[in-house]
């Protein structure tokens, strides 16, 4: 394998049509003339980010002041074809904000602003150059927080954090930067500025914001990001294990994994990285080979039942020493320690490279096994520090850049450690993306057909390669020659399965107009009668289910209640709780972006979907994403295909995040006017008690709301009883619920019925109440007040009535469903998209058929 | 970060310098606590962006003119340091490398004429006390004065302060506990001598005996993080000289002048005057970090209750650590509320003669100082040096607060009870 400057040279040498002096005074004339930082001086600083082996010097460094200056400087680089990029606080740690060399730097940090927050609607809205940290501050006072936590939170900005999909210690549970983005306003390269997502926790329509952020800059640059925020977290148990062992503490890891627990964080630190950490910022951690550091988080009385399961636990994996942090401080020291491990490491040595790959979770013993032998077989110290939740290693590869050939070395050494991690069925980069610095490797865990892909989309958004170019995809250099044609079908796949989906490829080429059909529970009316159909529903089996690894592979036919029932005989299941009513498939559960009323804690289908293997408009079988629960590398493809309506693309085989089941659940339902339970809602939703579920229903004659919470059986009563008093004593307890819930997520018992999904904002809920009741349609108001559920007899206003109020939805059953109806306009994104994965416009599904 | 400097061209602090610059490792966790930054929001007036163009000056890749002006514009405040979790020590960097720049690009001619000032009359008290008297009619006719120099005859008091008489020898009551020396100042003996009064009478009351050298040196502390290093060493040498050397500690009570000590054995790498310089400096410690070291203290009690707002000046807090200290005493006092200044913890613009040099980012940071103090409903501010004090006290006003800013050392020594009086 290459190392990548080898990649990276390729590009180099490709000079931009303009030189220094007329890109000066071309950017003058936009932004004032002080801003456009030109001289050499001004210029070095901004040539490395967080990783120094890379440097590039830019032609120009503009120090934008407001959105419109980025609009107008992006059409200028488009319009002179001048390579330009956006750079936060320049903290990536795979070379992403390295300039182009020659290019122009367009400095978001002072687009600083947190434009709008939104309490009851548990949302924010922010300029890109916004610090990470700030957002939570900024939200506090209304109980909420920002997930999502890089180390380097108190200085990397969202913008960054959208580029490269961030992650941070918190991911296993709450998962990456774009799981918590729901909308943003961009500029693509050719200057178009448009809307993807919005302000609803729901979506509908492929999944915009998601194919957006992890695209590393190469689609363009958000201008403005609609964050989901999340209630403070109402208490912590964060403890410290020490082990004598790294192998040790990896079991442990696996020890609780198995059993059922569901920790916020559980990280570990070998001996090298304990003491980089300890001369830095002394926080105090035991002498040992490995430490574990676990939080729990929920209510108190929770935390302190799992925390007696933790340390028994931890006791028998062999844990020499456990520390449970007795203080706020000492849970912070804790925290300090870990997150500046990687800047710590600068104490140990000059140079440094850190890597980013995930494996399974089972083979991290494995993993680290083999990088000691790497370290000793090169002579080279390897420091480790990592999610281990997650998989994802952080090795920390030492060298001093002064001696001759040392940065070869280690570049040598940290490709076969991402080797291995392919080899693993892993991920090159959980979560700091492919940047420059691992160029030469994403061919390596994308090939052919799905690398081919990758740069297919890119050149059908940016054919200039203007946008951060030399990031990510090696644009110089052709795709892997591996021809599209000779994609072989996967070896482990049964031959039945190998055989319907060559069927399936044939009748799509052979054909004009196809429209996919799974088990036939949306009732699929094709709006084009001539379309042939593609029979997805007997695509059925599951390929891989390790329980420990918190992922299951499976044929998208398959069906929901299938799969369901296999995860429940090993205690766990899909936390987006998708209705397993009418032989639901998987497929059709991803296309139509469905999930139950789970989704109102931990995220819907786009955020448990990690891989994804489909038949595009052209018949080809392509794969994007990965089978580990952490992936940062190439456009995260799964995401955008939820909601995507059968009009991009053809499911074939999935994998999802899964997650313990809690062992029990319990319902308090409180009626009364509209406007009381409104404000109920507004407070459980910025509240310290930990909701699962949170439905409103104004179809009968008395408003109610059905408030679910999960947990421990034997702290659940007494956490609903303290809920009913937060509710003033009011409300009826139901502790056998299930079959309430069930009836919930089945969206319409009467077939004859229309059933319309309509994504709004809790906040809309009265004004849109009131606003639709001339439909005189049964309203329900599902996870959190995010969802509209329609349903009665169709009407020709339904369409004109939710445009008026700004409103797209799914027909979900009715006249030609699947299919969007409202105020829905195709973003040009999406069209680029779409003329790559279906340039005849074969697929008739449910977005509007398709005019290039 | 790795670095090809060429340490046979630098000066005897070289291997310091080049090693700040290697174990910077670029990640950018100075960039928020960096008062510039914060400010002008460019990467080439950050910590992280500073010790990249130093180093590439170093390398002989850009030339010092184009760099100084950033360079220039650098507080001192330390901050990074403190945040720094590669353990970068900044100003092991920062102010050699000042001391060889002498490039003046970058300065307009007021900013130099205005340095030249400053540095020609704030060390020397008697040249002090006399241009404040002849500037008194500048500040009369302030508005009158050239632009250029108004950030420097805005800083001149209405009135001065009466000279307070200080003993040779200031003995507690009972046997001493300890014996020190206070070291003279400069300035701080025109612009507020009361502040040494306090000081002696604090040292007293908890048993200990101060002696107080003849002649009012200054330590080179506005020198040295000028980048004058040749002046600093000469005040630096003068001080030596008047110093006792049968005393337990020297105590300083200005920030900027106690870690400019600490700064010494730098200062003197390579010279006859290491050794002497080194020992100083081991001897040389905080008013608040002597009296908490004390293994006792007499009790201490305000006539009425009154709220107080501590400022961590930056040479306290980032270069000579000294963060409990002070509030761990002013906790002690009797009917004294200690509250925090929220805010983002930058410094308050002073930083040596800063304010004098750089007067539009000074003001900005006062301004927004000021307004965070203003938050927290103190009735009145402590800290512990007389720049920030100054500092602080122009910005207040400016907000029409009369809250008035004292050095802690005053306000313990308010709260002394009377039985507890010197001697």
């Amino acid at each position: 394998m290459n190392p990548p400057h080898a990649a990276a040279e390729a590009w180099e040498g490709r000079a931009t049509p303009l030189s220094q002096a007329p890109m000066v005074a071309g950017l003058q004339a936009i932004v004032s003339p002080e801003r456009v930082l030109h001289t050499a001086a001004q210029r070095t600083p901004f040539e490395s980010d967080g990783l120094t082996a890379f440097r590039e010097r830019p032609g120009a460094v503009v120090l934008v002041d407001s959105t419109d200056e980025v609009v107008a400087a992006v059409r200028w680089c488009h319009e002179t074809g001048t390579p330009c990029m956006a750079r936060g606080s320049g903290t990536s740690l795979s070379g992403g904000a390295v300039p182009i060399p020659g290019g122009v730097v367009l400095a978001l940090n002072r687009l600083n602003r947190i434009l709008d927050i939104r309490p009851a609607d548990r949302i924010c809205r922010v300029e890109p150059g916004v610090i990470n940290l700030d957002v939570s501050k900024a939200v506090a006072a209304h109980g909420l927080y920002y997930a999502p936590d890089p180390s380097s939170q108190p200085i990397c900005t969202i913008g960054g954090n959208v580029a490269f999909n961030s992650g941070g210690a918190h991911c296993l549970k709450y998962g990456m930067t774009s799981n918590h983005v729901l909308g943003m306003k961009v500029v693509l390269p050719d200057g178009t500025v448009e809307e993807l997502g919005r302000d609803s926790l729901e979506g509908v329509g492929p999944d915009l914001p998601g194919l957006f952020v992890g695209s590393e800059g190469r689609f363009g640059i958000a201008l403005e990001v609609t964050l989901r925020l999340l209630p403070l977290v109402p208490s912590y148990r964060t403890v410290l294990a020490a082990y004598h062992s790294l192998g040790a503490a990896g079991e442990a890891v696996a020890a609780i994994v198995a059993s059922g627990l569901l920790p916020g964080a559980i990280e570990i630190m070998d001996s090298l990285s304990i003491e980089a950490a300890e001369v830095s910022v002394q926080p105090g951690y035991p002498k040992a080979a490995a430490i574990l550091i676990v939080e729990l988080e929920g209510e108190p009385v929770q935390v302190q039942a799992e925390m007696v399961q933790l340390e028994a636990i931890l006791r028998e994996s062999g844990s020499h020493e456990i520390r449970p942090a007795r203080t706020e401080a000492e849970r912070q020291l804790i925290w300090k320690g870990r997150k500046s491990a990687f800047s710590a490491v600068g104490r140990l040595s000059p140079d440094f490279i850190v890597q980013d790959g995930v494996v399974p979770r089972t083979r991290l013993g494995e993993a680290l096994e083999f990088i000691d032998r790497l370290s000793t077989r090169y002579g080279i110290r390897v420091a480790n520090v990592f999610h281990a939740g997650d998989g994802n290693l952080h090795p920390l590869i030492l060298y001093d850049g002064r001696e001759p050939g040392a940065l070869h070395r280690a570049e040598e050494l940290a490709g076969e450690i991402l080797t291995m991690c392919i080899d693993m069925g892993g991920s090159i980069t959980g979560e700091h993306g492919v940047g420059r610095e691992k160029l030469a490797y994403l061919p390596h865990m994308y090939t052919g057909a799905d690398l081919a892909l990758l740069h297919d989309l890119r050149k059908a958004v940016d054919p200039g390669i203007l946008a951060n170019r030399g990031k990510m995809l090696t644009d110089d250099l052709p795709p892997d020659p591996g021809a599209p044609d000779a994609v072989e079908l996967p070896e482990q796949w049964p031959d039945d399965i190998r055989a319907k989906v060559q069927a399936l490829q044939e009748r799509i080429r052979s054909r004009d107009r196809v429209t996919i059909r799974g088990a036939g529970s949306k009732a699929v009316q094709a709006s084009d009668d001539h379309a042939a159909i593609l029979d997805a529903g007997s695509l059925t089996g599951v390929l891989e289910y390790n329980p420990a690894e918190f992922t299951i592979t499976a044929f998208a036919g398959s069906r929901v209640a299938d799969i369901q029932d296999l995860l429940a005989a090993e205690g766990q299941y899909l936390p987006f709780d998708p209705p397993r009513e009418d032989n639901a498939t998987l497929g059709g559960t991803i296309a139509c972006g469905l999930g139950g009323e789970g989704r109102w804690r931990y995220g819907g289908v786009r955020d448990f979907i990690l891989g994804l293997r489909f038949l595009d408009g052209r018949g080809e079988l392509l794969y994007s994403g990965s089978r580990v629960v952490k992936n940062a590398a190439g456009f995260d493809l799964p995401k955008l295909m939820a909601g995507s309506l059968g009009s991009l693309a053809l499911m074939v085989e999935a994998t999802f995040k899964v997650f313990p089941h809690p062992e029990a659940s319990g319902t308090v339902s409180v009626s009364g006017p509209l406007s009381d339970l409104l404000d109920t809602m507004a407070a459980l939703s910025c509240g310290r008690h930990e909701i699962a579920s949170l439905v409103l229903e104004t179809a009968g004659t008395e408003p109610v709301l059905h408030i679910r919470q999960t947990g421990r059986a034997d702290q659940l009563p007494a956490r609903l009883a303290d809920l009913q008093h937060t509710l003033g004593g009011s409300g009826t307890l139901l502790m056998e619920d299930q079959a309430l819930w069930s009836g919930m997520s089945e969206w319409s018992r009467d077939r004859s019925e229309t059933v319309l999904r309509v994504p709004v904002c809790p906040s809309r809920i009265q004004e849109l109440a009131q606003g639709l009741a001339p439909l005189d349609m049964g309203m329900r108001w599902g996870s959190g007040g995010n969802l509209l559920w329609l349903s009665g007899a169709w009407q020709d206003r339904i369409e004109p009535l939710l445009a008026q109020f700004g409103l797209t939805g799914v027909v979900l059953r009715g006249p030609r469903a699947p299919r969007l109806v409202g105020s829905w306009r195709e973003p040009r994104l999406l069209n680029r998209v779409r003329s790559v994965l279906d340039p005849k416009g074969k697929l008739v599904g449910g977005l509007p058929n398709r005019k290039d | 970060m790795h670095h090809s400097i060429d340490l046979t061209e630098l000066p005897a602090a070289g291997p310091e310098m080049a090693e700040a610059v290697s174990n910077c490792v670029h990640c950018g966790f100075c960039l928020p606590v960096c008062p510039t930054y914060s400010v002008l929001g460019e990467e080439m007036d950050s910590p992280r962006g500073r010790i990249f163009l130093m180093k590439e000056v170093l390398e002989g890749h850009l030339d010092q003119g184009s760099v100084q002006p950033y360079v220039d514009r650098c507080l001192g405040c330390m901050a990074c340091v403190t945040a720094c979790p590669s353990g970068v020590e900044y100003g092991e960097l920062l102010f050699p490398y000042r001391a060889e720049d002498h490039s003046q690009e970058g300065s307009s001619h007021w900013q130099r004429l205005r340095r030249r000032l400053a540095l020609s009359v704030l060390p020397f008290p008697q040249r002090l006390r006399l241009a404040l008297r002849l500037g008194r009619w500048t500040r009369f006719a302030h508005r009158l004065a050239p632009a250029g120099l108004q950030p420097l005859t805005r800083m001149i008091p209405e009135q001065l302060p009466p000279r307070v008489p200080q003993p040779v020898v200031a003995s507690p009551a009972g046997k001493p506990v300890a014996r020190v020396a206070l070291l003279p100042g400069c300035a701080q003996s025109v612009l507020a001598p009361q502040i040494h009064a306090d000081t002696v009478r604090l040292l007293t009351a908890n048993g200990v005996e101060v002696v107080r050298p003849q002649s009012d040196v200054c330590c080179g502390s506005l020198d040295l993080h000028a980048g004058e290093a040749e002046a600093a060493r000469t005040h630096a040498r003068h001080l030596l000289a008047a110093l006792p050397t049968d005393v337990d500690a020297v105590i300083t009570n200005a920030a900027g002048c106690g870690s400019g000590i600490h700064e010494y054995p730098l200062l003197f790498k390579g010279t006859d005057d290491e050794e002497a310089m080194s020992d100083l400096a081991r001897r040389s410690v905080d008013i608040c970090s002597f009296l908490a070291r004390l293994p006792s203290l007499t009790p201490m009690r305000l006539p009425r209750p009154l709220r107080v707002a501590y400022h961590d000046a930056c040479h306290l807090q980032h270069a000579l650590k000294v963060v409990s200290e002070p509030r761990m005493l002013l906790g002690q006092v009797e009917n004294l509320e200690l509250v925090e200044i929220g805010g983002d913890g930058f410094c308050c613009g002073s930083a040596g003669i800063y304010n004098i040099d750089h007067p539009e980012t000074a003001d900005r940071l006062g301004a927004a100082k000021a307004a965070a103090v203003e938050d927290t409903g103190a009735a009145c501010l402590a800290t512990g040096n007389i720049g920030c004090l100054n500092q602080l006290q122009l910005h207040l006003a400016g907000r029409g607060l009369d809250i008035p800013v004292r050095h802690t050392v005053s306000v313990l020594a308010d709260a002394l009870l009377p039985s507890n009086g010197p001697a």
